[in-house]
């Protein structure tokens, strides 16, 4: 068995057939409308779009997830409702949530359905991630990016909860689906619109030389031209404290962890995943196939080759993110 | 249901005797009905504030305050678990859980749900009712439009709901400390640089606005949230609880305001340019309250 | 028609794509010699064959607001204004520093044609400062997103106009023809595996726009 699954993102069909054609085990995916935490303008998936990702993925042997990561609005619980009726109904082979209603929900409604716990619901302990495993039956979390590896081998081998860790692309600095740094600044919130930093709220500005980047009425950073440059998220920017400007949160950087290939399997994590529904269909082909390869290649020799994503990246590099101590 | 002012935890890394006077003081003069006790923010202060623990919730009992001991907002290491542990075997009061971990361990004892747990629905407040809560504290970026069905559920549930309703509002958390980030230190090695400000560290942008601030691991606004115009409105909707969230400036002092808005001998617009000349700078918010960004100001005539 | 402010197309495309960047860049070449009143039924026609042949990025551009786009390739003469909304999807040659626009987008020639056939991925475009993006930051997203959820072929959406024409009238059709054949003949002119070819291509197609030019007057 390989040592590990391969979990990759699509924003469109069209990625969705790049994802399970550059090797991916499975595929994450969400509805075109609030229900899940990348809901951009002209991404994701119809409903029939959804059923033909699930049939496309089944016949190459591979899996597809529906991300339904949100929290249900008060009042109108039902769009999230229908998105887990309708993951269930096309053969979804698991949805990942985050809202403990809507897990209640889920189980009741479909004890069959698998269920994965989103790295928006932040369980970060094991006594959290054993709630959702005894309550609502989760098989595998997915565990926030706040974590170091020492802290998930603990949880992985106290709770037997299979979990599943990102190991590229964009590392939200805060424990996710508790943060409102972004509705702060716009309104929009990533757990109530499924949108961070959302793009009809930011402004790049052209000032002489230098082009700010602006969220709400809030600019959140300048860059020198050729500077290389990161999403226009509030985490990603530049602020002053002391009277000094720097990258106070984190800069513009992906994570790859893909150096800790050897600390993940001992620390017994089942599923990789790969950070991007928002990217474009050239990311995913790119980064699934170097993951791909990579793991294929740490199967056969136990070492982990790092391969050169860096063009991908925000900021044009690459992270450990919190798996190593050091970054807290 | 009555009316109650609730105080939250202190959220600060403030000195044990600074962090002893206030609630000393707030034992004394507040006239607020529930106390929150507790270091939520970051596991390595645990230790300056546990020796006045006990002295602290004995005193504020005495002075018939409901002390409630809110446990952290982010659990990740054995330590931090077994702190939660510990905090669960202190009697005679009510523990606030602040993460999912600590809703599973009080599983079936009575106990209340605080803001950093996510309760954006009636389906949630339901089943947390059904687990034992006893009171449920919003999110602070719930706006109006979603406190209002929220609180008629919880009536129905026999469910307490609390609003933030004064401080500069919890906005995230993380496992990175960016008050020593700040100085160039790692969290291991932070030499407690969250001490030196007891309301948190200004943040502001390259433009030169204020902007946010940072609490050791947490990120809070800047602005100071005033729903005091709206207390009329969260009251009508059935909300019982109003939290203020302690800072440096005269605590004691803001709750009277707010105890006298509620009980209707202070206009909230006196109580609002009250707290704003006693905030300065920092300004005061109610965005979120209607919808708009947080750090947004449209006060009660709007 | 505008200026020109340099046209170093050739020299800035990736490596392996050259042939196709030179040749649309040529395309476009052509149809600025040709004139608005030859040139916009054919761009009327490629809008309409995309609309045909990509139904799902069409809707998606159907059912933006109303606004325009400007595709500002700093190694071109000329912009592209795009418009989206109800009214379906319009696109015209344009003069940069004359258009106002609801947003812009704006790069080297190839990267906006290897962005526009989802060859590359704009975010990292723009984490590279390879792309710059003004105005209406969410209409750019959207766009791109329904774009990128399709398989484009710039060449074969241009090649596939020459089906159409034939419901132009007679002698629009004639000067048309002349421009799809240009646009079309290209595709096959790519087959041929020597990159040298792009000269001689050049060359033919300095001739037909005189020979267009003339056919104008």
């Amino acid at each position: 068995m390989a040592s590990f699954e391969l979990i990759c993102p699509a924003g469109t069909p069209a990625a969705l057939r790049a994802a399970v054609d550059a090797g991916a085990d499975s595929v994450y995916c969400g509805f075109r409308d609030e229900t899940n935490a990348r809901n951009f303008p002209g991404l994701n998936f119809s409903p029939t779009e959804m059923a033909e990702g699930v049939a496309y993925a089944h016949r190459r042997g591979r899996s597809l997830f529906v991300a339904i990561n949100t929290y249900p609005a008060a009042s109108n619980p039902a769009p999230w409702h229908r998105a887990v009726d309708q993951a269930a109904e096309f053969g979804a082979d698991a949805v990942i949530l985050a809202d403990l209603g809507l897990l209640d929900y889920a189980a009741r409604r479909h004890p069959r359905l698998r269920l994965h716990l989103s790295v928006q619901a932040s369980a970060a302990n094991a006594d959290a991630v054993a709630l959702y495993r005894d309550v609502f039956g989760v098989r595998r979390v997915v565990l926030p990016r706040v974590l170091t590896v020492q802290d998930i081998a603990r949880l992985t081998a106290e709770t037997g909860v299979e979990t599943e860790v990102f190991v590229f692309g964009g590392l939200c600095p805060m424990a996710e689906g508790r943060c409102s740094l972004s509705s702060y600044a716009t309104g929009q919130s990533p757990n109530r619109q499924g949108v961070c930093s959302p793009a009809s709220h930011v402004r790049y500005e052209q000032r002489g030389d230098v082009m700010a980047s602006r969220l709400g009425d809030f600019t959140i950073n300048l860059f020198e031209e050729g500077e290389p440059a990161g999403y226009p998220t509030l985490c990603k920017g530049r602020f002053v404290t002391n009277d000094r400007s720097s990258y106070l949160f984190e800069e513009p950087t992906s994570l790859n962890a893909v150096a800790l290939l050897p600390e993940l399997k001992a620390a017994g994590v089942r599923a990789l995943k790969i950070e991007g529904r928002q990217r474009g269909k050239a990311y995913i082909a790119a980064t699934v196939a170097a993951y791909r390869q990579a793991l294929d290649g740490f199967d056969r020799t136990g070492r982990a080759e790092v391969p050169m994503l860096a063009g991908m990246t925000e900021g044009q590099r690459g992270t450990t993110g919190a798996y190593t101590r050091t970054w807290r | 249901m009555d009316t109650q002012l609730t105080l939250g935890p202190v959220l600060f890394n403030w000195t044990a005797d600074a962090w002893r006077d206030f609630y000393w003081r707030v034992a004394d003069e507040a006239p607020v009905d529930v106390v929150h006790v507790g270091e939520i923010v970051c596991s390595k202060r645990l230790p300056f504030i546990a020796e006045h623990l006990p002295e602290a919730l004995e005193r504020l009992t005495a002075a018939g305050k409901r002390v409630v001991v809110s446990s952290p907002i982010l659990v990740t290491t054995e330590r931090e678990r077994q702190a939660v542990r510990d905090l669960l075997t202190i009697g005679d009061v009510t523990i606030e859980a602040n993460d999912t971990g600590a809703l599973a361990l009080l599983a079936g004892r009575p106990h209340a749900v605080g803001p950093f747990v996510n309760v954006y629905n009636e389906g949630t407040l339901a089943w947390l009712a059904g687990r034992g809560a006893g009171s449920v504290t919003l999110p602070g970026e719930l706006p109006a439009d979603a406190i209002r069905p929220l609180a008629a559920a919880a009536r129905t549930l026999g469910v307490a709901v609390e609003v933030q309703v004064f401080g500069r509002l919890p906005l995230a958390i993380s496992a990175r400390c960016y008050h020593a980030r700040a100085q160039g230190l790692h969290k291991d090695g932070c030499r407690f640089v969250c001490g030196e400000d007891p309301d948190g560290l200004s943040v502001d942008t390259l433009d030169g606005e204020p902007f946010l601030t940072v609490n050791g691991t947490q990120t809070l606004s800047r602005r100071y949230l005033s729903l005091a115009g709206r207390l009329d409105e969260l009251r009508t909707m059935g909300v019982t609880r109003f939290r203020l969230s302690p800072h440096s400036l005269d605590m004691v002092e803001v709750a009277r305001l707010f105890r006298a808005v509620l009980d209707g001998t202070l206009a909230a617009a006196e109580a609002d340019a009250r707290l704003a000349d006693r905030i300065g700078p920092a300004g005061i918010a109610d965005g979120f309250f209607l919808g708009k960004p947080g750090a947004a100001w449209v006060g009660a005539a709007a | 028609m505008p200026t020109p402010r340099s046209d170093d197309t050739m020299a800035n495309a990736p490596d392996g794509r050259t042939l196709e960047t030179a040749v649309t860049a040529l395309a476009l070449r052509v149809a600025d010699a040709v004139g608005p009143r030859l040139r916009d039924p054919v761009l009327d026609r490629l809008a309409g064959v995309f609309v045909r042949r990509h139904p799902r990025a069409a809707e998606a551009v159907s059912s933006l607001p109303q606004a325009t786009v400007l595709i500002d390739a700093v190694d071109l003469p000329w912009g592209l204004l795009l418009r989206v909304g109800p009214e379906g999807l319009r696109l015209r040659l344009c003069e940069v520093a004359t258009t106002t626009a609801d947003a812009t987008v704006r790069g080297r020639f190839a990267a906006l044609l290897d962005l526009a056939e989802g060859r590359i991925d704009g975010d990292a475009l723009f984490f590279r400062r390879d792309l710059t993006i003004a105005g209406d930051t969410a209409l750019v997203v959207a766009l791109r997103n329904a774009l990128d959820g399709e398989e484009i072929d710039v060449l074969a959406e241009m090649d596939a106009v020459a089906g159409p024409l034939g419901r132009l009238g007679p002698m629009a059709r004639r000067h048309a023809a002349r421009v799809a054949e240009a646009l079309g003949g290209l595709q096959g002119a790519l087959l041929a595996p020597v990159v040298g070819r792009v000269g001689a291509l050049e060359k033919r197609l300095a001739r037909m726009e005189t020979r267009m030019k003339a056919g104008e007057r």
